[in-house]
C-alpha cells in the first residue's frame, strides 16, 4: 500500500483556522471556550478534544517583522515514538498507508505515548482516561477521501497525496523559495524519526523552533534506553535471579540448623 | 520443651504481608506495563484499563505501608562492624560454610541490605511513579527521566525480592514460618541469629 | 469588483490596502496565492496593523488610519514624476486630455466654489470647457495647463514621499519601496490589482478615497486589464446583491431615487438621463427610460400605464436634500421622528456607530420588529442596562421604555434557496440545505405576509396614501410565500405580450411592453433557464474567466471596462492578457464591455460614462473633482497640508447631546475597529465553533505604548472615547508600530468587533466608542481612525 502524507506549505498559511473547525466537526469534538493568552492562537496547546492547532508565533527574523503560522498535529512518524512507548498491544497501530492511528478500545490511558512522542502531540482526557490525537482522518482516507483539514483549506496550503509525490513537491517549492531569496527555505519532515508523513515547507527551515516545531526530532533517548538496553538488563536480572536460585538450590540445598558445628 | 521465641510481632507480620500483596500486584502489573511480552499478565491483573488505574494505587498503599515498616525497623537495620565483615564473607554464607562468618543480630547483614535496597527503590518508584501517573500535568522533562528511572528502580527492587523470596522460602527453612506464625525455635534462632538469640534469652 | 476573484490570479502586483483578505476573505485569498505561484506576483500590504495578510506579503508598509488618500495621492505623484504611468492608455482611455473651465482652483483646503455659509460647493467651476455642441474640449498632447492631466499633476505635486511619510507615519523610504512595486505595473505588459474592503469605505472621505484608487489604476493602465481593476471585497455573502437591488441610495440597478422636485416621470428621466459629452460617447445611461419604465412595470403591473407615467407617482419622493441614509435615519429616530422600525437581518445596536445613541434612538420608537436567526442586541436593546452591564450607565430602565418589540424568527441562509451575489458580481443560485427550525420562516414569506396584512388594512380602512400599496403588483402563484424562482424570473424581465423571458437589458423597451425588476440582472433567467444555477468550469480564454459558472452582471461580463485592455486598434496592450480583441468584424473573447460589432474607433471604452472615457477628474462627488487628503473627523494632528481645513468639510456629522467628538488632548490614541477571521460579524458568537476559535474580546496595542503604561499582555484595559468605553484584556504586540506623524509619535489601537451583550460568548460592543460621522456620498460611518484614551482597568 502507498504511504500517504500531508504537505503543509507554511508560506501559504494565513492562519484562518478553517482546518481547526473542520477537524472539530468531522471528529465530532466537544467545543470548549478559549482562555485569552495574549495571542490569536485558539488554545495554548493541543487538547484531548482539539487535535489540530495553528500555532501563531511573532518573531523578528533578519530585522523584519514576521508572524509565522503553522498548523500543528500528529506527524505520523515512520518510526513512531508513541508506538514504541505503548504497552498495550493494538492500542496504537501503524496502518499500511503509514497513518499512525489510535484504537481506543485497547488504550489503557497510561500516557506513555505522550512521553514517547518527540512532538508532544497525544493528549490524555481526564474524563475518558483515553489518549487522543489526529488520525489523519484514517476513516476518510480509508474510503478515498482526503482528511477534513485538507478538504477545507482555502489557500491550498495543505495538500494530501502519496508521500513520494509530496516530498518531491515540497522540495520543489523549497527550491522556488530559495530562488526568491529565502536562502534558508527547506523541507521539514523529521529524518530523525524515519521521516514523518506530515511534511512542512518552511521559509526559515534553519530555525523550525520559531514555528513551534522541535529542532531535530528524535524518539527521546530515555524512551529508547528504556525500551532497549534496560529491557535486556531487566530480563537478565529476573531470569538470572531465578536461574541462580535454582542452581544454588541444586548445589547447596537449604541451610541446616547448627551447621556452624 | 518450651523453646519458642517470638520473632515477629503481629503488627510486623500484618504490615509485611500487606506490603507483600501490594508489591506483588504493583510488580506483576508493572511487568505487564514493562514489556509487551508480559502483557499476558494484564487480563490476570484486572485488564488493561483497571491495571492502569490500580497499579499506582497499589504503589501508593505499598509506599505508605513501607513507610510504617521503615519507621519500625530502620533503627535495627543499621550496619555495624560485624555486618560489614559478614558482607565481605557473604560468599561463604551463601555456600553454607559459615565458618568465621560473624554471628547476626535480629537481622543479618543481607536482610539489612535488602531493607535499604527496598526502601531506596521505593522512594524512587514513588517519586517517578507520581510523575508517570499524571502525564497530562507533569512536565515533559520529568516524565522523560521517570519513564527510564521508574523501571530501573523496579528492576533493582525485584532483583532483591527474588533473592528474598528464595532465601526465606527455600534456603532458610523456618523463616517463612517466622513471618507467618511469628515464632521460631531456639535452635533456629541460635543457628541463624545467634546474637539475637543471646539478646532475647539473656534475662 | 471590476474584475472578480478568479481574475486576481492574473495579477503581477496585488495591492491590499483598506482590506485584509487573508483574514476576512480567506477563500477568495486563494487567488492571490495563485497569482504568486503562477506569476510570481508581489503582494503589497499597506495597513495600520501587520495583520494576517501582511504575514504572507512581500512588502508591508505601516500607515496611520485615515490617511489613505495621502498615500494613494503620493503614488499618483510618484507615477507621474517618475514617468511610470502608461501614457498611451491615459491618453486614449481617460479624461486626462479634457480641458477644465477657467476658474477651477484649489487653495488652502478648498476647491473653487466653496460657499462657507451653506457649507457646500457650487460645482459650476468644476465643469469641462465645451464647444458649441456641448462637447468637452480636449488637448490630446496633455500640455494645456487647463487639461485634467496638468491640473492633476499640480494638485498632487504636494504629495511628495516626504509629505506622505509626514502624514501617514511610514518612512519616505518605505513609501518609495512600496511605490516602486505598485507603479511597476504602469507598463503595458504588467497588471496590478487593488483589493480593498471596509478599511477604505469606513471613512468620512471614503468615496474620494476609492476615487483616488481608481485614478491610480487608470494612470497605471490597470482598469479593464485581466489582473487589474479595483476590487471591493464585500463583507457579507449577499451585500453586493443588496446594493444592486437598491437600498436607500438607489433604486434597483443603480437608478437614482426620485426626488420631490421630480414629480412626473418626464422630470425624473430628464434629470437622470445623461447627455454625451464627447461625439464618440456611447453614453449607455442614455437608456435610463427603458430601465425605469420596465422597473415601474414590475412594481405596478397592469396599474402602470403610459397615461399615469407607469405608476411613477406611487413611488415615495423624499425632498431634494432629504437623506434616509443610516446616520440621518437614526438621528431622526433619536429625535423622536420615527414611529416604527423593521430591522430585517440588521442589528443596528451592534453594527451602527455610537451604540449609546442607537439604544436611545430605539427607545423612542413606538414599535420595532426584528427579523432574525437569533435574539440580537437590537432585539434585546430594552434590556441593555442589565445585559450590557457597566457600559450604559445612563441608559434607561426597561420599565421606562415604551417601544413594543417583536422578534420574528427567520430562516438562515442555508434554510432557503435563492441567489447570493458575491464580490465578483456573480449571481450564484443555491438551494436550501435543510428546512428552517420551529416557527422560523423564509424572508420572503415574512415580508409577503406583512405586506398583504398591511394592504388589507389599507383596503378596509383607507389611509393617506393607499395607492403605493394597493396598486403594487403581487401576482405571484402563492402571494403569501412567493417562490424565489418566480421572483428571479421577474427580476430578469420578460416581454409582456408573449411572456418570453428576456435575453438581456438590450431588449428592454420604454413603452411599457417589457417588465424588468433590475436591468443589470437582465439575462440571469432567460428562456434557456436559470443562468445563475450553471456550474460549467470551462475557461475558453485561459484567463480564469469562467463564463459558464453561474452568471455575472452585467450581461455575464466578468471584467468590467474590458475594452480598455486594448489599444486604439482593438489589440491588447498585453497580447498575452487580452480579454477582448477586435478581429476586423467583431470583438472576440470575453463578453465585450462595448458594442459587440462596433469598430474600436467608434466609441470610447467607457460606454457608461457621458465622457466615453474614464474620469480622473470627476465633478460628481460633493467634496471636489480631485480627491484631497482630509483627516478623519477625530484626528491626533491637524491636517499637515492645510491646518485650517483639517477634516472633510462636507463630512456628515451630528450635533446632538450623544454625538460628542473628542480631541487629541483628551483622547490621544488612534483607534480602528475590524473583523477577525474567526468570526462573522455579530453572528458567529452565537455558534459553538466560532466561539471556540476566538472566545474573547481583546484590545490590540503596540508594545511601546503598553510598556509606557505598565500594561502586560492579558492585563485588563479600558478604552474610552467621547461616546463611551469598552474593557478587555490587552493583546500587546510588535505588529502595530508607533508612527511619527507631523513630528509627533502617534500610537494606534486595534479593537476587533464581534462581541456583544447576547450570545454564547459575550463582550463589549466596540461601537460604544465610534463616532456618528459619515461619508457624505455613501453615508458609511467612520470606523477607521477615531480617537480614544487607554488606561489599565
Amino acid at each position: 500500500m502507498q504511504t500517504v502524507a500531508k504537505l503543509i506549505d507554511t508560506t501559504l498559511c494565513i492562519g484562518c483556522k478553517a482546518c481547526e473547525v473542520a477537524c472539530q466537526q468531522w471528529n465530532d469534538q466537544e467545543y470548549t471556550l478559549g482562555v485569552f493568552q495574549n495571542t490569536y492562537q485558539t488554545m495554548p496547546d493541543l487538547a484531548p478534544n482539539f487535535w489540530n492547532l495553528i500555532k501563531f508565533n511573532e518573531a523578528e527574523i533578519n530585522g523584519a517583522q514576521s508572524w509565522l503560522m503553522a498548523k500543528y498535529q500528529c506527524m505520523h512518524c515512520a518510526d513512531a515514538g508513541c508506538i514504541k512507548a505503548c504497552p498495550s498491544p493494538g492500542a496504537i497501530v501503524q496502518l499500511g498507508n503509514g497513518i499512525v492511528d489510535f484504537n481506543r478500545d485497547n488504550c489503557i490511558g497510561c500516557g506513555y505515548c505522550i512521553t514517547g512522542c518527540p512532538f508532544d502531540v497525544p493528549r490524555l482526557s481526564p474524563k475518558t482516561k483515553k489518549v487522543y490525537k489526529c488520525s489523519l482522518c484514517s476513516d476518510r482516507v480509508a474510503v478515498g477521501l482526503e482528511p477534513a483539514c485538507i478538504k477545507t483549506c482555502p489557500t491550498s496550503c495543505l495538500t494530501f497525496g502519496s508521500r513520494t509525490d509530496l516530498k518531491f513537491l515540497a522540495e520543489k517549492r523549497a527550491e522556488e523559495l530559495k530562488a526568491d531569496g529565502f536562502t534558508q527555505a527547506g523541507v521539514y519532515d523529521g529524518p530523525g524519526v524515519g521521516g514523518t508523513n506530515v511534511i512542512y515547507v518552511l521559509k526559515h527551515a534553519d530555525q523550525p523552533e520559531t514555528y513551534g516545531l522541535p529542532k531535530d526530532p528524535h524518539i527521546p533517548w530515555t524512551v529508547s534506553l528504556w525500551k532497549g538496553p534496560l529491557k535486556w538488563l531487566g530480563n537478565a536480572v529476573f531470569l538470572g535471579g531465578i536461574l541462580t536460585a535454582v542452581l544454588h538450590f541444586v548445589k547447596f540445598g537449604p541451610k541446616e540448623e547448627h551447621h556452624r558445628g | 520443651m518450651d523453646s519458642r521465641l517470638e520473632r515477629f510481632t503481629v503488627p510486623e507480620r500484618v504490615t509485611h504481608w500487606l506490603v507483600a500483596i501490594c508489591y506483588v500486584y504493583a510488580g506483576l502489573s508493572g511487568l505487564a506495563l514493562w514489556s509487551r511480552a508480559m502483557w499476558w499478565l494484564a487480563p490476570v491483573m484486572g485488564g488493561g484499563e483497571n491495571l492502569r488505574g490500580w497499579h499506582p494505587i497499589a504503589g501508593v498503599i505499598f509506599a505508605l505501608l513501607l513507610a510504617m515498616q521503615f519507621r519500625r525497623w530502620a533503627a535495627q537495620m543499621k550496619l555495624d562492624a560485624d555486618d560489614r565483615k559478614w558482607l565481605a564473607m557473604s560468599g561463604r554464607y551463601a555456600m553454607h560454610d559459615e565458618h568465621g562468618v560473624p554471628e547476626s543480630g535480629r537481622f543479618n547483614a543481607g536482610q539489612k541490605m535488602l531493607f535499604w535496597l527496598q526502601s531506596t527503590s521505593a522512594i524512587v518508584l514513588f517519586a517517578t511513579g507520581a510523575v508517570l501517573w499524571f502525564p497530562e500535568v507533569m512536565p515533559r522533562g520529568l516524565r522523560l527521566i521517570s519513564i527510564l528511572v521508574h523501571p530501573l528502580a523496579a528492576v533493582a527492587s525485584m532483583g532483591g525480592i527474588i533473592v528474598h523470596i528464595y532465601m526465606t522460602t527455600v534456603v532458610v527453612q523456618g523463616a517463612l514460618h517466622a513471618m507467618t506464625r511469628g515464632y521460631v525455635t531456639e535452635g533456629w534462632a541460635k543457628s541463624h541469629h545467634a546474637k539475637w538469640f543471646r539478646q532475647v534469652t539473656r534475662q | 469588483m471590476t474584475n472578480g476573484w478568479t481574475d486576481v490570479s492574473n495579477a503581477d502586483v496585488v495591492l491590499v490596502m483598506g482590506g485584509n483578505p487573508a483574514e476576512n476573505h480567506p477563500v477568495g485569498f486563494r487567488f492571490v496565492m495563485e497569482a504568486r505561484r503562477k506569476r510570481k506576483a508581489k503582494l503589497v500590504v499597506v495597513d495600520p496593523r501587520f495583520n494576517r495578510t501582511a504575514a504572507v506579503s512581500d512588502s508591508y508598509t505601516p500607515m496611520r488610519a485615515g490617511t489613505d488618500i495621502a498615500f494613494l495621492g503620493g503614488l499618483i505623484h510618484y507615477a507621474i514624476e517618475n514617468k511610470l504611468y502608461q501614457e498611451n492608455y491615459v491618453k486614449l482611455h481617460t479624461n486626462a486630455s479634457f480641458l477644465v473651465k477657467e476658474g477651477f482652483d484649489f487653495a488652502e483646503g478648498y476647491f473653487s466654489g466653496w460657499d462657507s455659509g451653506a457649507k457646500k460647493y457650487d460645482r459650476a467651476s468644476w465643469q469641462y470647457e465645451t464647444d458649441g455642441q456641448g462637447f468637452a474640449k480636449v488637448d490630446p498632447t496633455l500640455e494645456n495647463p487647463r487639461s485634467v492631466f496638468q491640473l492633476m499633476r499640480k494638485h498632487y505635486a504636494r504629495y511628495t514621499p516626504d509629505a506622505v511619510a509626514n502624514i501617514c507615519g511610514c518612512t519616505a523610504e518605505e513609501f518609495r519601496k512600496a511605490a516602486a512595486i505598485i507603479c511597476s505595473t504602469g507598463k503595458p505588459d504588467r497588471a496590478g490589482t487593488i483589493l480593498y474592503a471596509l478599511g477604505w469605505t469606513q471613512h468620512s472621505h471614503a468615496v474620494q478615497l476609492i476615487h483616488t484608487a481608481a485614478m491610480l489604476q487608470l494612470m497605471l493602465g490597470n482598469i479593464g486589464m485581466p489582473g487589474g481593476g479595483i476590487n471591493a471585497q464585500r463583507g457579507h455573502a449577499n451585500i453586493q446583491g443588496s446594493t444592486d437591488m437598491g437600498s436607500w441610495n438607489n433604486l434597483p440597478g443603480y437608478l437614482k431615487i426620485p426626488r420631490a422636485n421630480m414629480q412626473s416621470l418626464d422630470d425624473y428621466l430628464k434629470a437622470n438621463t445623461p447627455k454625451a459629452l464627447r461625439p464618440n460617447s456611447l453614453n449607455y445611461w442614455g437608456n435610463t427610460p427603458k430601465f425605469m419604465v420596465s422597473l415601474l412595470k414590475a412594481y405596478y403591473g397592469k396599474h402602470a400605464t403610459k397615461e399615469n407615467g407607469y405608476g411613477y407617482s406611487y413611488i415615495p419622493k423624499p425632498g431634494e436634500t432629504e437623506n434616509y441614509g443610516w446616520g440621518p435615519f437614526f438621528d431622526k429616530m433619536h429625535k423622536g421622528g420615527i414611529e416604527g422600525f423593521i430591522s430585517f437581518g440588521m442589528n443596528p445596536v451592534a453594527n451602527g456607530p455610537n451604540t449609546p445613541k442607537m439604544l436611545n434612538a430605539l427607545a423612542k420608537l413606538k414599535w420595532m420588529i426584528v427579523v432574525e436567526n437569533f435574539e440580537t442586541e437590537t432585539a434585546a436593546f430594552w434590556n441593555a442596562k442589565k445585559l450590557g452591564e457597566k457600559f450604559y450607565p445612563t441608559f434607561v430602565d426597561p420599565t421606562q421604555i415604551q417601544t413594543e418589540a417583536f422578534l420574528l424568527p427567520a430562516a438562515c441562509f442555508a434554510e432557503k434557496d435563492g441567489a447570493f451575489v458575491n464580490s465578483s458580481r456573480w449571481l450564484q443560485w443555491k438551494r436550501a440545505a435543510l428546512p428552517p427550525p420551529g416557527d422560523a420562516r423564509p424572508d420572503q414569506e415574512i415580508m409577503s405576509r406583512l405586506f398583504l396584512a398591511v394592504r388589507e388594512l389599507y383596503e378596509k380602512e383607507g389611509g393617506k396614501a393607499p395607492n403605493p400599496l394597493l396598486r403594487m403588483n403581487w401576482d405571484y402563484t402563492n402571494p403569501l410565500n412567493p417562490s424565489l424562482e418566480e421572483v428571479a424570473r421577474e427580476v430578469n424581465g420578460r416581454e409582456i405580450a408573449t411572456g418570453r423571458q428576456l435575453n438581456g437589458f438590450g431588449e428592454l423597451k420604454d413603452d411599457g411592453s417589457t417588465v424588468c425588476g433590475n436591468w443589470v440582472y437582465s439575462g440571469s433567467w432567460t428562456e434557456a433557464g436559470n443562468m445563475m444555477a450553471r456550474r460549467g468550469q470551462e475557461d475558453p480564454t485561459g484567463l480564469g474567466i469562467y463564463p459558464n459558472w453561474s452568471w455575472s452582471w452585467p450581461a455575464n461580463r466578468r471584467i468590467l471596462y474590458n475594452r480598455a485592455a486594448s489599444n486604439a486598434e482593438g489589440q491588447g496592450w498585453d497580447p498575452l492578457r487580452t480579454p477582448i480583441r477586435w478581429d476586423g468584424e467583431r470583438w472576440r473573447g470575453e463578453v465585450p464591455d462595448y458594442k459587440a460589432d462596433a469598430k474600436p474607433t467608434d466609441y470610447g471604452a467607457f460606454i457608461m460614462l457621458p465622457e466615453g472615457v474614464a474620469k480622473l477628474f470627476a465633478a460628481d462627488l460633493v467634496e471636489g473633482p480631485f480627491p484631497e487628503h482630509y483627516e478623519p473627523v477625530e484626528s491626533p494632528v491637524p491636517n499637515p497640508l492645510h491646518t485650517n481645513v483639517s477634516s472633510n468639510p462636507l463630512a456628515t456629522v451630528f450635533h446632538g447631546p450623544l454625538d460628542k467628538l473628542g480631541e487629541a488632548k483628551d483622547y490621544p490614541y488612534v483607534a480602528i475597529t475590524y473583523r477577525l477571521t474567526e468570526h462573522f460579524h455579530y453572528w458567529t458568537k452565537h455558534v459553538a465553533s466560532g466561539s471556540e476559535l476566538q472566545s474573547n474580546f481583546f484590545v490590540e496595542l503596540p508594545e511601546e505604548l503598553a510598556t509606557a503604561k505598565g500594561i502586560k499582555g492579558g492585563d485588563m484595559v479600558k478604552v474610552t472615547s467621547a461616546r463611551g468605553h469598552v474593557e478587555g484584556p490587552a493583546l500587546v504586540t510588535k505588529r502595530i508600530r508607533p508612527l511619527k506623524v507631523a513630528g509627533k509619535t502617534v500610537y494606534q489601537i486595534g479593537i476587533p468587533i464581534h462581541w456583544g451583550f447576547v450570545g454564547r460568548v459575550r463582550g463589549p460592543l466596540v461601537n460604544n466608542l465610534t463616532p456618528s460621522a459619515y461619508d457624505p456620498n455613501s453615508g458609511t460611518p467612520e470606523y477607521k481612525g477615531f480617537l480614544v484614551n487607554l488606561e489599565k482597568a
